[in-house]
């Protein structure tokens, strides 16, 4: 069994990380939100007022703890990642159980936002801005759903002894970009709700 | 602890940094065109490190991490553009 070293294999570190399947598959999601964010922002410029006060009604803390609790749980794959290949498996599960707990955090402060909003009046139908407002939002929570069940899948096999060799670890890094996409997406969009 | 785990949180430090910096910017720049590109930058400069550190593409396939950098490039660009043209 060819056991993983990140120092030892030069070779390993050029290759791209991961499935290329998978990397085709977040070129495909990254650009469904580029979509999304460029139609906001042309939204937003039509629509000033609107938007001024539809970001108004938005809560920024919660969007600020969001995005450190999304940072953390990338941080926590990313950790993982290297403790696979280091052949720390039981690490490598601690560290995506930390992921699983900071990303429940994001999924508990985003479903709070909702309640908050559906209490004080606002839904999809509000306006315009709303309209995006949950669109943009839920279609992004619906991924970290997704991701969620990656990760637990990860953890499952990682537990199991399946991430061993160079051969299959591509899985592990195939779920981890995709969560760190997942990640990429918000930093984009918290400041496109909450800053500007 | 590796060279490999110490990037990481380097990587992790900056995020949270520039995330508060982005938040706090809105009360000390006044500008609202200024204001604007900084925080559109500081997005660029969160997913550079996601992308190189993070994904591990620094040290990956060149056309891959020019792909990823592009998108959090010229996505930030473009909507600045709508924003301020």
């Amino acid at each position: 069994m060819q056991t993983l070293s990140v120092k030892k294999d030069p070779a390993f570190n050029k290759r791209l990380p991961g499935d290329l399947a998978m990397w085709f598959f977040i070129l495909a999601e990254l650009t469904v939100f580029a979509i999304f964010f460029i139609g906001f922002a042309v939204t937003e410029r039509l629509n000033p007022q609107m938007f001024s006060e539809g970001k108004a009604s938005l809560h920024q803390l919660a969007g600020l703890v969001n995005t450190l609790a999304l940072i953390t749980s990338s941080l926590m794959v990313a950790l993982a990642l290297l403790s696979i290949k280091a052949s720390k498996a039981n690490l490598a599960t601690s560290y995506l159980f930390l992921a699983f707990l900071f990303s429940i955090i994001y999924l508990g402060v985003k479903s709070w936002e909702y309640v908050n909003l559906f209490d004080r009046g606002f839904d999809i139908e509000t306006n315009t801005f709303f309209t995006l407002y949950f669109l943009i939002t839920f279609f992004h929570f619906m991924h970290i759903l997704l991701g969620i069940i990656i990760l637990g899948f990860m953890a499952k096999k990682s537990l199991a002894g399946g991430y061993q060799t160079t051969s299959n670890i591509s899985g592990f890094e195939a779920g981890a970009s995709y969560w760190h996409m997942v990640d990429l997406v918000w930093i984009i969009l918290f400041p496109l709700l909450y800053v500007i | 602890m590796t060279k490999y785990t110490k990037k990481s949180l380097f990587s992790y430090t900056v995020l949270l940094l520039l995330t508060f910096v982005s938040v706090v910017l809105n009360q000390v720049v006044s500008h609202r065109s200024i204001f604007v590109i900084l925080v559109l930058f500081i997005v660029f400069l969160k997913g550079q490190q996601i992308t190189d550190i993070f994904m591990e593409l620094k040290h990956a396939k060149r056309m891959w991490r020019i792909i990823l950098l592009s998108y959090v490039l010229l996505l930030p660009t473009i909507i600045a553009g709508i924003y301020l043209v």
